[in-house]
């Protein structure tokens, strides 16, 4: 589903490298954990992942199913299935969250060739989702994230995955600031679209996520290139005993 | 001593002077207002009031005076605007003359439909008004009566109905009597691709203890020119909640002037301007404090796309007597595009010490992280920058009492957006 290659990114700014020739695939049905240390280029690679501008691709190339990645704009990667759970969802004041929900629920069906959702079906879709993620409904009366909790900006992100269905979703850090609790139902929501067409990324600190949401590969990401792969006993050695040993052994 | 040259007149003040003459209609009144413009001209940027819109380079020449269009015409045209509220009882002029299509007035309400009397004018630096009384076709003066309490919105509207390059001018006195409760609309339209003059005055004035609520929905069309004023004056506890709305025309010029002469007022101004394609559009305000204990607050969200040229002027005089006024002005832009450009010059004048005067003016463009995170989702480019534009706006806008107004408010909003943005 997802193939990367050689992969080289700088921050467009300043020049700086951040991505220096990783290579990753992901295939559809798989769940793939990526951990490593911070500032290893976890979140910048699931931003290039999405499209954001701010990043410059040197070299290399991402396929995604059969399809140059690289050549969407953001938008339309995301109606092509690609989703991103914030590390850090933004506020976004003014805009309110139903009416964005509807907006993008209903932007993705009319690029599948889908008639757009009826009031109604919307509002029992977006009630359902909420329900089982254990969203208070009210809080969705407020503008986008707007004075959520840390843990409360995670759940929304999950929700709106749900709700969108997306083929490819990488989850960026989505368990820190969730209580144990909430650990569990976002996973359950994450497990609940686990699907033989669907690709998802974890990227996370924590073996405990993966307790929950149980990896079909585990890789470490470390200064910019994945430097070693393996299958989910990979998070618990790490656990255990951290990075220095395989940043060492990879040097 | 040097002798007096004659200035050698523009084309659009010609145009202006032979148009009154073609008009013939005449008084001492509107004989001065057009000696004035004769002497002294249209204002130039040398004017300080007219400092970022200069009136001389930009009135275009050529128009005459609008003729009374027929009956029909005269209703058929309202059909492309449709209404903002529903339920409202609407006084209506077409190319500056008065038609009286039977709308039952609330109880506490009434209208004389006669020209009002213009108020006495100083030299080219209210060539607005100047214009407007040499000019005005029609008018008339709504009185609300002392006590009322009208829920029912009263409506004025205005409509050009296209016949190019005419001069569509009237005036409006409103006297909200003592104590009384009043919400009026106050709406011009006009159409697409047609070049026209509208001039527009009203004349406020709030009596002790009286509250109005008055809009203004200004949607001239995209070639219209439109010189406007509205003045006000506020007395004992008096309360005007103030909203404005410009979306459309080539060049609007929208004057607005508060006297605050009674004690315990409170002022409140808010408006959105919208300037998309090839508009100019100035609102310049001048809020006048001459007693104590007084509140007013001014805010203005402009949005600046395409080769839109935006101006805001706020005024703020605070006399000597006018101790513990509270005047807090704010005016935030967006600039969208390369080619628009937005003014905004806040003046304070103090003469009272114990006040309250703060003002700011921000300018940004749409954040970055925010059109990431929408575009995240599947919403494209243009849907996600007209969410953020809407969202900046509508700020002000969902802070009208009348949800009704609020709602057609935002339609119009939306309508400029599919064409702007
Ligand atoms: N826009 C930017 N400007 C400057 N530096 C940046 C930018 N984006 C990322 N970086 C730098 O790139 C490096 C990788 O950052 P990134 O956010 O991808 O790390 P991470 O692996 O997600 O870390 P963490 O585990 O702390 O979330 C960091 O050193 C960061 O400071
Ligand atoms: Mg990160």
């Amino acid at each position: 589903m997802l193939e990367i290659k050689n992969l080289h990114v700088r921050i467009e700014e300043d020049g700086t490298e951040i991505i220096k020739g990783l290579n990753l695939s992901v295939a559809a049905g798989e769940v793939a954990a990526i951990m490593g240390p911070n500032g290893s280029g976890k979140s910048t690679l699931s931003y290039v992942l999405s499209g954001k501008e701010d990043y410059e691709v040197t070299e290399g190339s991402i396929t995604y199913n059969g399809q140059d990645l690289l050549e969407l704009d953001v938008a339309e990667r995301a109606a092509a299935g690609v989703f991103l759970a914030f590390q850090y969802p933004v506020e976004i004041p003014g805009v309110p969250t139903m009416t964005f929900l509807k907006e993008a629920m209903n932007a993705q069906r009319k690029e599948r060739g889908e008639a757009e959702l009826t009031t109604p079906d919307f509002i029992k879709r977006v009630r359902a989702a909420a329900g089982d993620l254990k969203i208070d409904f009210n809080m969705l009366k407020r503008p986008v994230n707007v004075g959520f909790s840390g843990g409360e900006k995670k759940r929304a992100e999950i929700l709106q995955m749900s709700l969108l269905e997306p083929k490819l979703c990488i989850l960026d850090e989505t368990d820190s600031g969730l209580d144990i609790d909430a650990l569990k139902i976002v996973s359950d929501g994450v497990n609940h679209l686990r699907d033989p067409n669907r690709a998802v990324i974890v990227i996370t600190h924590y073996q405990r996520l993966l307790d929950h949401i149980v990896p079909d590969s585990v890789h470490v990401l470390s200064n910019g290139q994945i430097v070693k792969s393996g299958d989910k006993s990979l998070a618990i050695e790490l656990e255990e005993k951290g990075y220095a040993d395989i940043i060492a052994a990879a040097a | 001593m040097t002798a007096h040259t004659p200035r050698i007149l523009t084309d659009a003040e010609t145009s202006l002077l032979d148009a009154y003459v073609a008009a013939g209609n005449t008084n001492a009144a509107r004989d001065a207002a057009i000696a004035q413009l004769k002497d002294n001209g249209l204002p130039t940027r040398r004017v300080e009031a007219f400092h970022y819109t200069d009136l001389r380079a930009l009135l275009k020449a050529g128009y005459s005076v609008a003729s009374r269009p027929t009956e029909e015409l005269a209703k058929t045209v309202g059909a492309q605007f449709p209404r903002l509220v529903t339920g409202a009882s609407v006084q209506h002029f077409r190319d500056g003359h008065f038609f009286d299509f039977g709308e039952a007035l609330p109880k506490g309400a009434t209208v004389v439909a006669e020209l009002p009397e213009a108020k006495p004018l100083g030299g080219n630096e209210d060539a607005t008004a100047l214009i407007n009384t040499a000019f005005a076709q029609d008018g008339l003066t709504l009185s609300i009566a002392e006590g009322a309490e009208i829920e029912q919105t009263i409506g004025l509207a205005y409509a050009h109905t296209g016949s190019a390059n005419t001069i569509a001018a009237q005036r409006f006195a409103i006297n909200a009597a003592a104590n009384s409760t009043s919400t009026i609309v106050y709406r011009a339209v006009g159409l697409e691709d047609v070049q026209y003059l509208s001039s527009s005055v009203v004349d406020l004035d709030i009596a002790d203890g009286a509250t109005v609520t008055f809009t203004m929905s200004i949607e001239e069309g995209n070639l219209a020119q439109r010189l406007g004023r509205l003045n006000v004056s506020l007395g004992n506890g008096a309360k005007l909640n103030l909203f404005i709305l410009n979306v459309g025309g080539k060049l609007v010029r929208q004057e607005v002037n508060f006297d605050v002469v009674g004690e315990n007022v409170d002022l409140n101004i808010s408006g959105v301007n919208l300037i998309g394609g090839e508009s100019h559009i100035d609102v310049t305000s001048r809020i006048t404090h001459h007693t104590p204990n007084t509140n007013s607050t001014e805010t203005f969200r402009n949005v600046a796309t395409g080769r839109g040229r935006g101006v805001f002027q706020g005024q703020i005089n605070v006399r000597q007597a006018a101790q513990l006024t509270d005047a807090r002005m704010a005016c935030n832009t967006l600039l969208l595009s390369d080619d628009c450009d937005f003014s905004a010059k806040p003046e304070l004048e103090i003469f009272a010490d114990d006040v309250q005067c703060a003002h700011g003016a921000t300018v940004t463009d749409l954040e970055d992280s925010y059109m990431f995170y929408l575009m995240a989702r599947g919403i494209s480019e243009t849907n996600a920058r007209r969410m953020l534009i809407k969202a900046f706006v509508a700020e002000i806008v969902e802070d009208l009492e009348d949800k009704g107004l609020a709602e057609g408010l935002e339609g119009r909003i939306d309508t400029w957006m599919e064409k702007h943005v």
